[in-house]
């Protein structure tokens, strides 16, 4: 399906020779060619309070939503996709003695019983995407290794909770504060696993958009999509949304624990990219998403009519900026039609997009489709990097048309 | 019309709100396209139950026969199912090498060099590049 091409994409070539990778991408080195087939056959799974998703691995679990629950705007809570990084996965919590502890460098170390915090703080909702460093990966040419997801390792939601700012301002960060790291109920396997304990810098914890969730689409979070908190960072990649959050911690200095040192480090640029055979040298933390436009409908494989009109639609985000504009090419990118927008549902949510067309040649056809945001930025006809993160290409999709 | 669209959601929402505690009721909040729920809003809450469990599906472990599977499955699958192998697609032993070794040096597996060396021949032999053949259509 999603093979490299290189053709199409104004303003790419500017970009590919700022960076200089142009050389690593000639489409004969690519031995990917997308479709995710290991040793074992990619089959669906029932786990408890969810419908069937694709497996990935079972311990820990790695669940992928199948495309067809993104033809909703909001992602159900039995359908959303499932990731975990250490296997010891909380599967009990006793909500009577739950407690989630705020400490550190505050003046008040605090510790909320799940009543306490609905009871005491102002409960805010959001719509927001969460979408996995690594959703897409399996689409990387080359491959590389982790999670080989599609386009499911993403969901949209209504997000309820409280913010993580009215949180911190209740224990009084003191002054000198420099990272907010935050943990959950997950355990490693064994000691010499680091925990997984992500952070934000003290200004981005305080911003108004970042909370802690007790509830998704209006009801408590599944258990295995992080009863009873999650922790919500609208724009950024899940990675940081900490499932069942049950630790904040108020560093006065940069954490430097290895799931933010070492693990999830992208190349120093805006769309995290690198060559295979240029590595880039220079690597961050990553952060916030790229711009991201994905096929809902057709499916790929899908078989259209000749002369039927077809809906074709799917959806459109970023990092907050929102979405401004989505185009649609049937001729392989040489022209581009404008989408038409959904109304918006929130800086971070899926934009819905719909597009109108009447095939009119029999055989496989590709559509490709593309997003700009109200910040420009848009999107790369190549893009790749050793972590499979941060995707943010031009996709496509092949449909038969008889 | 715009208070139709309101009931929609709201029972859409109260539909979600059942199905997390019985996955029988899944399927219930039907096509939500067309939804505009502004950011904000309050959705309908339902209070937690005091106690909640799961119970995890087991799933069978799958290695393939070869030369270095029981050194593969004692060491990985103390952390992580096989299946973190055989969902990957074909990598060069030099790829399945640096996984090992990654292993090794950030989690702490517990192998020696010997047994990583086995493993890795059996990564190799099992997930390896002479694969990339089949790969694909």
């Amino acid at each position: 399906m999603s093979r490299p091409f290189d053709r199409r994409g104004r303003g790419m070539v500017t970009r590919r020779a700022i960076l200089g990778l142009a050389a690593g991408f000639a489409p004969g080195l690519l031995p990917g060619r997308g479709e995710g087939a290991g040793v074992d056959a990619r089959r669906m799974v029932l786990f408890p309070e969810k419908r069937e998703l694709y497996l990935l691995t079972d311990r820990p679990p790695q669940l992928e939503t199948p495309l067809h629950y993104f033809r909703q705007d909001l992602t159900p809570n039995e359908a959303f996709f499932v990731r975990w990084h250490l296997a010891g996965i909380p599967t009990h919590v006793d909500t009577r003695t739950f407690q989630l502890v705020v400490n550190g460098h505050v003046q008040r170390p605090l510790s909320f019983s799940l009543d306490g915090l609905r009871g005491r703080f102002e409960p805010v909702s959001v719509i927001a995407v969460a979408q996995c460093s690594g959703n897409s990966r399996s689409l990387f040419a080359p491959r590389v290794p982790g999670g080989q997801w599609k386009h499911g390792a993403m969901g949209n939601a209504l997000w309820t909770g409280v913010r993580l700012r009215d949180l911190l301002d209740a224990a009084g960060v003191r002054a000198g504060a420099v990272d907010v790291c935050f943990d959950g109920l997950d355990e490693p396997p064994l000691s010499s696993v680091p925990d997984m304990v992500k952070s934000l810098a003290v200004e981005h914890a305080r911003d108004a958009d970042v909370m802690v969730a007790y509830e998704m689409n209006g009801a408590p979070l599944p258990m295995v999509n992080g009863f009873p908190l999650r922790l919500v960072v609208p724009g950024w990649y899940a990675t940081y949304w900490i499932k069942a959050l049950s630790r904040i911690t108020v560093l006065n200095r940069a954490f430097d624990g290895y799931w933010m040192a070492k693990a999830y480090r992208v190349p120093n640029n805006p769309e995290g990219i690198e060559a295979p055979d240029h590595l880039a040298v220079d690597t961050v933390p990553i952060s916030r998403f790229t711009v991201r436009s994905v096929f809902v409908r057709p499916e790929p494989e899908e078989q259209l009519s000749v002369g039927r009109p077809y809906e074709v639609e799917g959806v459109a985000f970023d990092y907050g900026a929102g979405i401004r504009r989505v185009e649609v090419s049937v001729d392989g990118g040489f022209h581009w039609m404008d989408a038409r927008l959904d109304p918006e549902l929130g800086r971070y949510s899926f934009r819905r997009w719909r597009y109108r067309w009447s095939p009119s040649v029999r055989g496989q056809q590709r559509l490709l489709v593309r997003a700009t945001n109200h910040d420009g930025a848009g999107q790369l006809t190549n893009h790749w990097n050793r972590g499979g993160y941060m995707r943010c290409i031009v996709e496509d999709v092949q449909v038969n048309v008889i | 019309m715009k208070s139709a669209a309101a009931l929609v959601v709201v029972v859409a929402l109260a539909g979600a709100a059942g199905c997390s505690r019985r996955s029988s009721a899944a399927g219930r909040n039907g096509d939500m396209a067309g939804m505009n729920l502004p950011a904000g809003s309050s959705p309908v809450s339902e209070p937690f139950s005091p106690d909640r469990a799961i119970s995890l599906p087991h799933d069978e472990p799958f290695a393939p026969p070869g030369p270095g599977r029981d050194a593969f499955v004692t060491a990985c699958v103390v952390c992580h199912s096989t299946r973190y192998i055989t969902s990957q697609p074909p990598f060069s032993r030099d790829t399945w090498k640096g996984i090992v070794q990654k292993m090794i040096d950030s989690y702490g597996a517990h192998v020696t060099p010997s047994q990583a060396a086995e493993i890795v021949s059996y990564l190799a032999a099992t997930n390896g590049a002479h694969r990339l053949g089949d790969e694909g259509e």
